[in-house]
C-alpha cells in the first residue's frame, strides 16, 4: 500500500510538473498615462467592485494549455488614473445599494465592470500578433441613484511575438487594448447625450442653489 | 565559400524613393518623433523596425534628436493610440485644438513627427529539408528557401507648419535559404534591415534639409 502511494505521489507530482509547464502566466504591465482632456465638471463617485480590482482570466486552449490573464491591479491603477483625470473631483465609494447620504455631496456615480475579456494567439489567428479585446460596461448614477448613463465600450489590442514570449506578447496586447478603452472612455464620454444632459442639470442645479442662497442672504 | 558570399550578399534588392512637398530644416534643440502605424487589419508595423530605425537616426555624423515613441504617445495620450491618432496632416489642425496638446508638443520641442506604414512578408517559401539523428550520429540533407519582400512608407509631418513635408518609401526583396550539408547552413536576406538602413538614411537627409 505504502508503495502504491508512493508510485501515485509520483505520478502526481509528475502531473503537477506538466501542468505547471504547459501553463502561462500573464502579467500585465505599462506606464499609466495621464489623459490630456477637458475635466467634465462634476464631483463624482467611482466604485470598483472587487471583481474589477482583481479581474483574472483563464482559458484552457488545445495546443498551448492554460493561460492566465490577470489584469486586476493595472487595470484598477489605468482606470483610478482615468477617472481623476476626467472630473473635477472624484472619491471612491461603497458597494452598491449606495448608502444613504453618500450620494448627497456627488453628482454621480460611476460603477465601471469588465462584461468580457478575450485573446487570440497567432495559432488561432494564423497572424503574426497575439491580440486581447476587453469589453467594458460603465453606468452613470445620479444622486437619486437612478442608472442615467449605460455605455459599452471595446478596447482592442494586438502585439508581436514569439513562442518565447507568449505571455510578454499578451500582456503587451491586454495593456494595448486597456489604454484603447481608457483612450475612448476619456474622448468620448464627454459627448455622450446623457453626460451632456446630465452635466446642464448640474449647472441648472448650481444656478438655482446660488439663487437660493442670495435670496436667503437678502 | 565564394559563392556563399555571393548568396549572403546578394539577395535583397532596395528601392527607396523620395516625394518632398515641402522644404526642411531641424535644429539641435528640435526633436523628430518616430511612430509606427497600427491599424486594426492584419498587418501593423514591426517595433523592431521603428527602433532599427531611431537607432540609426539617434547616432553618426549628425543624429538627430528623437523623443521615445511610448513617452510621446503617453505625454500626449488619448490623441496617438491606434484609434485616436490622426490620418493625415489635414487633421492636425483639429488635434491642435484640443487643450494642452499644441503646449505639450512645444514643451518638448518636436518639430517633425514620421508616421511609418508597413511591414515584411513571407512571399514565396519551397524547397525540402530533412534531418536525421541516429546513434552513429546525425545530419540534415536538403534545401529550402523563402523569400520576404519588406515594403515601407515614411510619412513626415512638419508640426510647424501643421502640413505634410514629404514621403519616402522603401522596398527591399531577400531570398533566404537553409542549405542542409551535414549541417544546417543558413544563409539568411535580412530585407527588414536593408528597408531600415535606406529609410534612415534617406530620412536623415530629408529632414537635415533641401
Amino acid at each position: 500500500m505504502g508503495h502504491f502511494n508512493h508510485k501515485t505521489q509520483l505520478f502526481m507530482l509528475l502531473s503537477a510538473i506538466l501542468l505547471a509547464s504547459c501553463t502561462t502566466s500573464v502579467t500585465v504591465e505599462g506606464t499609466v498615462p495621464t489623459p490630456l482632456v477637458v475635466k467634465i465638471p462634476a464631483t463624482i463617485g467611482v466604485h470598483f467592485s472587487d471583481e474589477f480590482k482583481t479581474f483574472h482570466y483563464q482559458e484552457v486552449l488545445e495546443d498551448s494549455g492554460t493561460w492566465k490573464v490577470d489584469l486586476g491591479e493595472q487595470n484598477l491603477t489605468f482606470f483610478q488614473n482615468l477617472f481623476s483625470s476626467m472630473f473635477s473631483a472624484v472619491e471612491e465609494v461603497s458597494e452598491l445599494p449606495f448608502q444613504e447620504g453618500e450620494m448627497q455631496h456627488l453628482d454621480g456615480v460611476l460603477v465601471p465592470r469588465i462584461v468580457k475579456y478575450g485573446f487570440l494567439t497567432p495559432a488561432i489567428s494564423g497572424l503574426k500578433f497575439y491580440s486581447a479585446s476587453i469589453q467594458y460596461q460603465i453606468l452613470l448614477y445620479d444622486h437619486a441613484g437612478e442608472v442615467i448613463g449605460d455605455w459599452n465600450i471595446l478596447g482592442y489590442g494586438k502585439s508581436e511575438g514569439g513562442s518565447f514570449s507568449a505571455d510578454d506578447a499578451l500582456g503587451d496586447a491586454t495593456m494595448l487594448a486597456i489604454r484603447d478603452g481608457g483612450a475612448r472612455i476619456a474622448i468620448e464620454m464627454s459627448q455622450q447625450p446623457q453626460i451632456i444632459k446630465w452635466v446642464q442639470t448640474i449647472d441648472s442645479d448650481l444656478v438655482e442653489q446660488e439663487l437660493v442662497e442670495q435670496e436667503i442672504v437678502e | 565559400m565564394v559563392l556563399l558570399l555571393f548568396l549572403a550578399t546578394g539577395c535583397v534588392s532596395s528601392r527607396v524613393e523620395q516625394s518632398r512637398e515641402a522644404v526642411t530644416g531641424i535644429t539641435a534643440s528640435e526633436a523628430m518623433v518616430i511612430l509606427g502605424r497600427a491599424s486594426y487589419n492584419d498587418h501593423q508595423t514591426e517595433e523592431s523596425f521603428t527602433d532599427c530605425l531611431s537607432n540609426i537616426l539617434m547616432k553618426g555624423a549628425t543624429p538627430i534628436r528623437l523623443i521615445p515613441e511610448q513617452e510621446f504617445k503617453d505625454n500626449l495620450f488619448p490623441w496617438f493610440e491606434p484609434r485616436t491618432a490622426p490620418t493625415s496632416a489635414d487633421e492636425l489642425g483639429r488635434l491642435f485644438s484640443q487643450p494642452g496638446v499644441q503646449e505639450r508638443i512645444n514643451e518638448a520641442n518636436v518639430r517633425y513627427l514620421t508616421w511609418i506604414d508597413g511591414d515584411t512578408v513571407t512571399v514565396d517559401k519551397g524547397g525540402s529539408m530533412s534531418c536525421t539523428i541516429s546513434t552513429f550520429g546525425g545530419g540534415c540533407l536538403g534545401m529550402s528557401y523563402w523569400e520576404q519582400d519588406a515594403s515601407y512608407e515614411a510619412s513626415i509631418w512638419d508640426l510647424d507648419n501643421l502640413t505634410t513635408a514629404g514621403q519616402i518609401s522603401a522596398d527591399a526583396n531577400g531570398t533566404s535559404y537553409l542549405a542542409g550539408l551535414i549541417v544546417p547552413i543558413p544563409i539568411l536576406a535580412r530585407p527588414g534591415n536593408a528597408a531600415c538602413k535606406g529609410l534612415a538614411k534617406q530620412l536623415r537627409s530629408f529632414v537635415i534639409g533641401g
